[in-house]
């Protein structure tokens, strides 16, 4: 380090060396150590200062530090385990999602079913309770309800058992519920981190331009508070919109 | 219109394809086709059976949009009916889907009536 100070050394400690030279050749050991406790006394406030700058420096360090292995910690493990965390949740709502589509076609066939025994069993009834029904017929429609009781309850069974299903379903939203508030969590300490080492490196926020989005691709849904622009507020908005470019 | 037109749907998404499917079959469409992004679904649309184009269009490979605007310069499909379907709800976007020359745009989440709706109308429009 280059010594700010202008005053020659010969000048500013020639007289006191000599002194101490002379002490130490006439072995005077109190005038020795007075000269150089003067001398160390002398320096005392240079020191003093180096010293705080270096444990400054090293606090700095120490926090730099901490924080590095905080975010190697993120970029080796954390990230890449939220990523498999959200990519589980993808596959758990698009598993609900199949098994209540699953349900949902297997209740229709068993509702058709029952639909239409009953428009069928309709008028030959209608015929019965307006006493019109021929004998032949009335042991026809006695045939028919002896076969579509019991079919139509086993098919409300079914039914309901299927409601029921879809029900139990639903559960996957408390289990990716759970993992998207771990997720998020996560990215809360990132972002506390990045702001920390943003701090440490003096770098100004809100300078950097925001990534362009990549309109032909889409945006995906908007999200409340989020996506910027005018939005439609719904169908008839749209609806609205198109009219008015004359679709 | 005849309920035998050969629709192809296509979303990145295989929940949302089977529920446009469910709801074209409850429509009475029953031939309907799928494909899960534009570059899948072009060469399907080039083989040229299919009447009617049902498209996302935040999709990864090809997107919705460029799909719309690959078929609509192609001579041979360019008046082939496309709706879109998707969560796109800018109304910038909506300009964009109709200046590339969608016949029909429904956000999500959408309703059955909806659908049939905008299917009802478009495939109305083209039988004049």
């Amino acid at each position: 380090m280059a010594n700010p100070d202008p005053i020659p050394l010969a000048a500013r400690y020639g007289a006191r060396i000599e002194a101490l030279a002379a002490a130490l050749a006439r072995e005077d050991e109190n005038g020795f150590f007075a000269v150089l406790d003067e001398i160390l006394q002398s320096r005392k406030p240079a020191l003093i200062g180096e010293l705080r700058d270096l444990t400054c420096n090293l606090q700095v360090a120490l926090e730099r530090f901490r924080l590095d292995a905080r975010l190697a910690d993120f970029a080796e493990k954390e990230i890449p385990d939220a990523r498999q965390r959200l990519a589980h949740v993808l596959k758990l709502t698009d598993e609900a999602a199949h098994r209540t589509l699953d349900l949902i076609e297997r209740s229709g066939p068993p509702a058709e079913r029952t639909t239409k025994a009953i428009q069928a069993l309709a008028s030959p009834w209608k015929r019965f309770r307006e006493r019109r029904i021929e004998l032949k017929e009335f042991h026809e429609l006695l045939k028919r309800m002896d076969a579509f009781l019991p079919t139509a309850r086993a098919d409300a069974e079914l039914i309901r058992r299927n409601l029921n299903e879809m029900l139990l379903t639903q559960a996957y939203q408390d289990l990716t519920g759970q993992i998207i508030r771990g997720v998020i969590e996560l990215v809360h300490e990132i972002e506390a981190a990045l702001v920390e080492l943003a701090r440490l490196s003096g770098g100004e926020p809100g300078t950097a331009e925001p990534a362009a989005p990549r309109s032909s691709h889409g945006e995906g849904p908007a999200v409340p508070g989020i996506t910027q622009g005018e939005l439609a507020a719904g169908q008839q908005d749209v609806d609205a919109l198109l009219s008015g470019l004359g679709m | 219109m005849s309920k035998d037109l050969k629709f192809l749907v296509v979303d990145d998404f295989s929940t949302m394809r089977r529920i446009i499917k469910n709801l074209l079959h409850e429509l009475g469409y029953r031939n309907v086709t799928e494909a899960d992004d534009g570059t899948t679904a072009l060469p399907m649309l080039q083989e040229g059976d299919v009447d009617f184009l049902i498209t996302d269009w935040n999709m990864p490979g090809m997107a919705g949009l460029d799909l719309l605007k690959a078929v609509r310069s192609d001579p041979k499909l360019a008046k082939l009916p496309v709706l879109m379907l998707t969560a796109e709800a800018k109304r910038e976007q909506i300009v964009e889907a109709a200046q590339a020359g969608v016949s029909g745009y429904v956000i999500k989440p959408f309703t059955a009536e909806t659908l049939k709706e905008k299917l009802d109308k478009i495939l109305g429009a083209v039988a004049k």
